[in-house]
């Protein structure tokens, strides 16, 4: 066990500080970087805060889609991609996207949270 | 002591300059400017003005309109009036630039989106903006694309050679994302029919690609992927979400209504296509992005550009995925579950 504060806390911290004063420090027109990195620091802090529930997660729908028995999420994720391609789900293409949106709204509360929202669109 | 090769390029551009305007601009003044992944821009700066040099990386060769091909795009879009940087001469590899490379009269502005669509002196230029991007598109898509030598072109249907294109890419990255290959499929099975012709596209016709002033868009750049297609893809292209840069609401790159868009385009000369066919190009410009970030993060993995940004673009993908799965089903298609249904289950 180490003490605290938690890898997640320590990158918040990363985050806050390279967000404000870090900032600063750095010309305008680089400061873009700087964005970069503090987002990749809260990106990390929120996969770890949400552990291995959603892998469990994505196994479990791929598996479930594609018919397929697997461990490991990649390799699920690939032998369903491969079938998408081939067409052999063409039959239940829109439950297979109704199923990927699951997928894709579990990747985005860690990569960008409240993106998952529909778009205006006229 | 061996000169810096930058000492060489800026001594063979100021020849060049000289030439094409008759007047030495004097001794040059060159800054690398950030971006684009297959070509090198510089800025070129002395006491008597400012320009901009486009050139291939030395001895690189690479899947993108050959750098001629660029300029004579450049010339013809000028010719059909769309507003673009003036370009002065052309040098062919092995000469003065050292690889091919074309100099143009440098256009004041910016084309970092956020500013464009932020920043309150362009407040007047964002009002401006809708109207002048459906007038530019138009314009653009009046060009023969065919007349131009060197622009790619195949009589395959664009929108099933775009899937095959995209997939080709999938395969090369080696990454699964059955998100995307989820919406291609719906894609290709759902394509609108073939364009009644094919017309220069721009390829990658949004802010970033745009210099903006205070009076709205100054010039069109980056024409590097410019192809021969259907008119709706880049009409699709500028509807993508992530070039809204947040304003989700506004459709048209942040900035306005596809109604607005379409209508300046039916003024200047275009034949707006349908929107079902903007959406369909819509959703494959979400294909486009999901791949191009997917490839990005693998060209830091692999080693081959090491960067962090490039490797936060990694977790971008799921961005397009969520708007490309959004797309599909609303688009029609026998057995599609309708907007309605969609909108009752989300």
């Amino acid at each position: 066990m180490q003490d605290r504060p938690t890898a997640a806390e320590l990158l918040d911290a990363m985050a806050a500080d390279l967000h404000s004063e870090v900032r600063e420090w750095v010309p305008r027109e680089r400061r873009f970087r700087i964005l970069v990195l503090a987002n990749l620091c809260a990106v990390i802090a929120r996969e770890l805060r949400a552990g291995e529930e959603p892998s469990r997660e994505d196994l479990e729908l791929f598996s479930r889609l594609g018919g397929i028995e697997a461990d490991d999420p990649r390799e699920a994720a690939a032998t369903l991609a491969a079938a998408i391609r081939r067409g052999d789900l063409d039959d239940r293409l829109p439950e297979t996207i109704a199923g990927l949106r699951e997928h894709v709204a579990r990747k985005l509360e860690v990569a960008r949270p409240g993106y998952a929202v529909s778009a205006g669109d006229a | 002591m061996t000169r810096p090769p930058e000492d060489a390029l800026a001594t063979g551009l100021r020849e060049l300059i000289a030439e094409a305007t008759g007047s030495d601009p004097g001794a040059l003044l060159l800054s690398p400017i950030p971006g684009g992944a297959s070509r090198e821009t510089f800025l070129a700066e002395s006491e008597a003005g400012r320009w901009v040099l486009r050139r291939d990386p030395v001895g690189a060769g690479g899947a993108f309109a050959p750098l001629q091909t660029e300029f004579r795009v450049v010339q013809a879009a000028a010719a059909a009036g769309v507003p673009v940087p003036n370009v002065l001469a052309f040098e062919p590899a092995g000469g003065r630039l050292e690889s091919a490379g074309f100099v143009m009269d440098h256009v004041e502005g910016t084309s970092v989106a956020p500013r464009v669509l932020r920043r309150e002196e362009l407040a007047s230029a964002r009002s401006a903006l809708p109207a002048q991007l459906g007038a530019a598109l138009a314009r653009i898509h009046s060009i023969d694309a065919r007349a131009i030598e060197g622009v790619s072109f195949s009589e395959a249907d664009p929108a099933l050679a775009a899937c095959a294109l995209w997939e080709g890419i999938i395969d090369e990255i080696g990454e699964p994302l059955p998100a995307v290959e989820a919406g291609l499929r719906w894609l290709r099975l759902n394509p609108p029919p073939p364009p009644e012709g094919q017309c220069l596209v721009h390829g990658d016709f949004r802010l970033g690609n745009l210099i903006v002033d205070e009076s709205g868009l100054a010039a069109a750049i980056d024409w590097e992927l410019c192809h021969a297609g259907d008119p709706a893809e880049d009409i699709g292209w500028l509807c993508v979400r992530s070039w809204r840069f947040g304003n989700d609401d506004l459709p048209v790159a942040g900035v306005g209504t596809l109604r607005g868009l379409l209508a300046a385009y039916e003024e200047a000369g275009g034949q707006p296509p349908s929107l079902e066919r903007i959406r369909w190009w819509e959703a494959m410009g979400n294909v486009k992005w999901a791949v191009i970030c997917a490839r990005q993060a693998h060209d830091h993995l692999t080693g081959a550009r090491p960067s962090a940004e490039l490797a936060s673009l990694g977790r971008r993908i799921a961005e397009p995925e969520w708007d490309l799965l959004q797309l599909v089903p609303s688009l029609s298609g026998p057995g599609r579950p309708g907007r309605e249904a969609e909108e009752a289950a989300g």
